[in-house]
């Protein structure tokens, strides 16, 4: 029985430690996830060095990609905020590709043989790394939010038109809806991926297991196969809608902090 | 250079940023749907992580306050209520926001 023995659905979202690093008693050695986060950036920022390098008036392929994020992260930006949103465009556009890139590259089948640590692994399939993105968000929206409005930002939590003796009620529940806002942002993302990246594993599995049964039923490992590839096309999709609904609730909620005293 | 802006010049920058704009505004209608699309498997995870998370919050912040205050089991009781309260209210607008673009008030480019 090959298969049964292999690595289990699980395994690639270990954490192992590349370089062992210590800070005084705190562990801050360099991860698979660490390295993969880095890796995240260089290829980001590689790709978008080699776009704007010529910058033509008729734009080649790497160019017109670039331009086409560009544009779809600004439409976002305008769209969910107005103008004056657009000085978060920088994080924002900043956020979308570190979250679509690390999502790709998770994506890569990992290269026969390589050691561990160098196995292909999603960032954004552990939910520190989405927790940490999400209250970096939020913190930006507090921060900006009070200093644009200053205690009127409170106003967020208090609806127009709410009776009197319901209001400190609702006060309460917006305090906790707005408290759930980076949790729901970093579970979505990191449950997806997770979710993804358990289900490729499950139907790799099955392919193996099916192909060591024999001439019988060896055939019909084909079905998960064709399963794998549907399910990558999907995974390719999800990577690319999630970084997106990332980035998109990050604008909506920088949009309370703009536009505090609109409620 | 091309000053004169001759019949055989390529039209010049403006007049094509003009027209381009004209072409964006006409298929400004086309681009709604996109907000729309996205798998059914999309919306149900976003909806179940937004009621999620507020009960996890809730949940959190009564205990939280159990633990600080020795109000056990009434701060998780309320927190319970609270949060479940805090997570419907987050997916009657993750409802609202994914059936239509965002907010009329965050349209306004002045």
């Amino acid at each position: 029985m090959i298969g049964l023995n292999a690595a289990g659905p699980m395994e690639q979202f270990e954490i192992v430690p590349l370089v062992p690093l210590s800070l005084g008693t705190i562990d801050i050695s360099l991860t698979n996830s660490a390295l993969w986060m880095i890796i995240a950036v260089a290829v980001s920022a590689a790709f978008f060095l080699a776009a704007i390098r010529r910058r033509a008036l008729v734009p080649g392929p790497l160019q017109s990609t670039a331009e086409v994020a560009y544009e779809f992260v600004a439409d976002m930006v305008r769209g969910a905020i107005g103008q004056e949103g657009m000085k978060f465009f920088p994080y924002v556009f900043t956020l979308f590709i570190f979250i679509l890139t690390a999502n790709l590259l998770g994506l890569f089948p990992t290269i026969p043989g390589a050691p561990h640590g160098l196995h292909t692994f999603t960032t954004t399939s552990h939910i520190i790394v989405t927790f940490a993105l999400a209250i970096l968000s939020i913190s930006i929206v507090i921060v900006y939010g009070f200093y644009k409005n200053g205690l009127g930002f409170l106003k967020l939590f208090a609806p127009s038109g709410v009776p009197i003796w319901l209001l400190p009620l609702i006060v309460l529940i917006e305090f906790v809806s707005f408290l759930s806002r980076p949790l729901s942002l970093s579970i979505r993302l990191f449950a997806n991926m997770l979710a993804g990246h358990v289900i490729l594993k499950v139907f790799a599995t099955f392919i193996v297991m099916l192909f060591g049964a024999g001439a019988t039923f060896g055939w019909l490992s084909i079905f998960p196969f064709l399963g794998i590839v549907a399910v990558t096309l999907l995974e390719l999709l999800v990577a690319f809608l999630q970084a997106y609904v990332f980035a998109i609730l990050t604008c909506i909620y920088l949009n309370d902090a703009v536009h505090a005293g609109h409620h | 250079m091309a000053d004169d802006a001759g019949k055989q010049q390529p039209p010049s920058l403006d007049e094509f940023s003009k027209r381009l704009a004209a072409a964006r505004g006409g298929d400004a209608n086309a681009k709604e749907p996109r907000a729309k699309d996205g798998s059914g498997m999309g919306r149900a995870f976003r909806l179940s992580s937004e009621l999620l998370a507020g009960l996890i919050v809730g949940v959190l912040l009564g205990w939280g306050l159990d633990r600080l205050a020795g109000t056990s089991p009434w701060g998780l009781l309320a927190g319970i209520f609270l949060g479940f309260a805090a997570g419907v209210l987050n997916v009657a607008r993750a409802m609202k926001a994914t059936g239509n673009a965002p907010p009329a008030d965050g349209r306004n480019d002045d």
